[in-house]
């Protein structure tokens, strides 16, 4: 089992609401704040969810992409393209 | 002294707030019954005090400091902080230091050594079965949060130990206050996982059949099966708390049924106590 600890951060995070406004407006901006690998840099901003569901705790990885919008429909066939 | 006047279990899930609306109506009826009918058996027993056992959904606890147990030993605890569990008609909730305090005390004292906060956050974990069993009055909350999500977690074993300790405590606790458990959460559901919104009918039936033999024999057969029947099913450990207090004689089961809409296998039970 494997933890990143600063792409969780971000996830854990991004249970505010304020939050998940700034990062929809400003990803970049908000990314910059967590000293992130640039392949999970690069995975976020693909949606790769088999490469972030390796990375991090399955709850967070679902509150993530509920916090961007994504129906869930959408999301568990992402996670079953890696 | 104090006693133990009743023992539960219900199913929490987001879905069963967000997604209500596009439940099949039998369905829907149902788990509302159920619900209902669980507050009507809690009401009925008069506790003063309600022990909660959940999950912390990531509200109270990072990889920062992850306990195994945290028992809430505040004056009260915050309502759920999900935007979607806005309508929830508790913002603070009150605790009751004077039990919870004793609980972790005996639980220190028995080896079973508790994190303790004396200010948590219930989440949707709590607070969705304490919303939709109608409650006319909440009694004081202590809140038991009892990690299943993010391993390690704690045994199978010691969450039945911790229901029995529970029990032990409360008997000896010199205020004659009259106490209840609920454990939220479970049956089968998977989230963030690539089985997500799968539901394993025949594990939730099997669950709830080998609650009724042996703790042994309950034990056994979830550690062999949880690994393959999706990570929510983790928080049955909340179930074997409430079983354990009631010393393991069995609850009476007031529904189960699948809920695809909602992603889980939705479980209510009655224990004897």
């Amino acid at each position: 089992m494997m933890r990143d600890y600063w792409l969780s951060k971000l996830f854990f995070d991004l249970q505010s609401p304020a939050l998940v406004a700034e990062f929809r407006a400003e990803r970049d901006k908000v990314l910059a704040r967590y000293p992130l690998d640039e392949r999970v840099k690069q995975a976020i901003a693909e949606n790769d969810a088999p490469f972030l569901a390796a990375r991090t705790n399955a709850y967070l990885l679902r509150y993530y992409f509920f916090a961007l919008g994504m129906k869930d429909d959408e999301f568990i066939r992402k996670l079953n393209s890696g | 002294m104090a006693s133990l006047v009743g023992a539960f279990a219900a199913s929490h899930g987001p879905l069963i707030v967000r997604e209500w609306e596009h439940v099949p109506a039998e369905q829907k009826s149902r788990v509302s019954a159920a619900y209902r009918e669980l507050g009507r058996r809690l009401t009925a027993a008069k506790p003063d005090v309600l022990i909660v056992v959940s999950p912390d959904h990531w509200s109270n606890f990072f990889l920062n400091n992850y306990p195994a147990v945290c028992l809430g030993v505040g004056e009260a605890s915050e309502g759920p902080p999900e935007p979607w569990m806005k309508d929830f008609p508790h913002r603070q909730i009150a605790g009751h230091p004077g039990l919870a305090m004793h609980l972790a005390e005996e639980a220190m004292r028995q080896g079973f050594d508790p994190a303790v906060s004396h200010r948590l956050t219930l989440d949707h974990g709590a607070c969705i079965p304490l919303w939709r069993m109608e409650l006319e009055r909440l009694p004081k909350i202590v809140p038991m949060l009892l990690n299943s999500i993010e391993p390690p977690m704690p045994s199978l074993a010691r969450c039945y130990q911790w229901g029995a300790l529970l029990r032990r405590a409360i008997d000896s606790y010199a205020e004659p206050l009259r106490v209840a458990i609920l454990g939220t959460g479970g049956l089968s559901h998977s989230i963030g996982e690539p089985t997500m919104g799968a539901i394993h009918e025949a594990f939730d039936r099997e669950t709830i059949k080998l609650f009724s033999s042996s703790e042994q024999s309950l034990i056994e057969f979830l550690e062999a099966k949880l690994p393959n029947s999706g990570n929510g099913s983790e928080e049955v450990r909340n179930w074997l708390v409430a079983h354990g207090a009631a010393g393991g004689r069995g609850f009476e089961l007031v529904d189960y049924l699948p809920v695809p809409k909602v992603i889980v296998g939705c479980g209510f039970a009655s224990w004897r106590v």
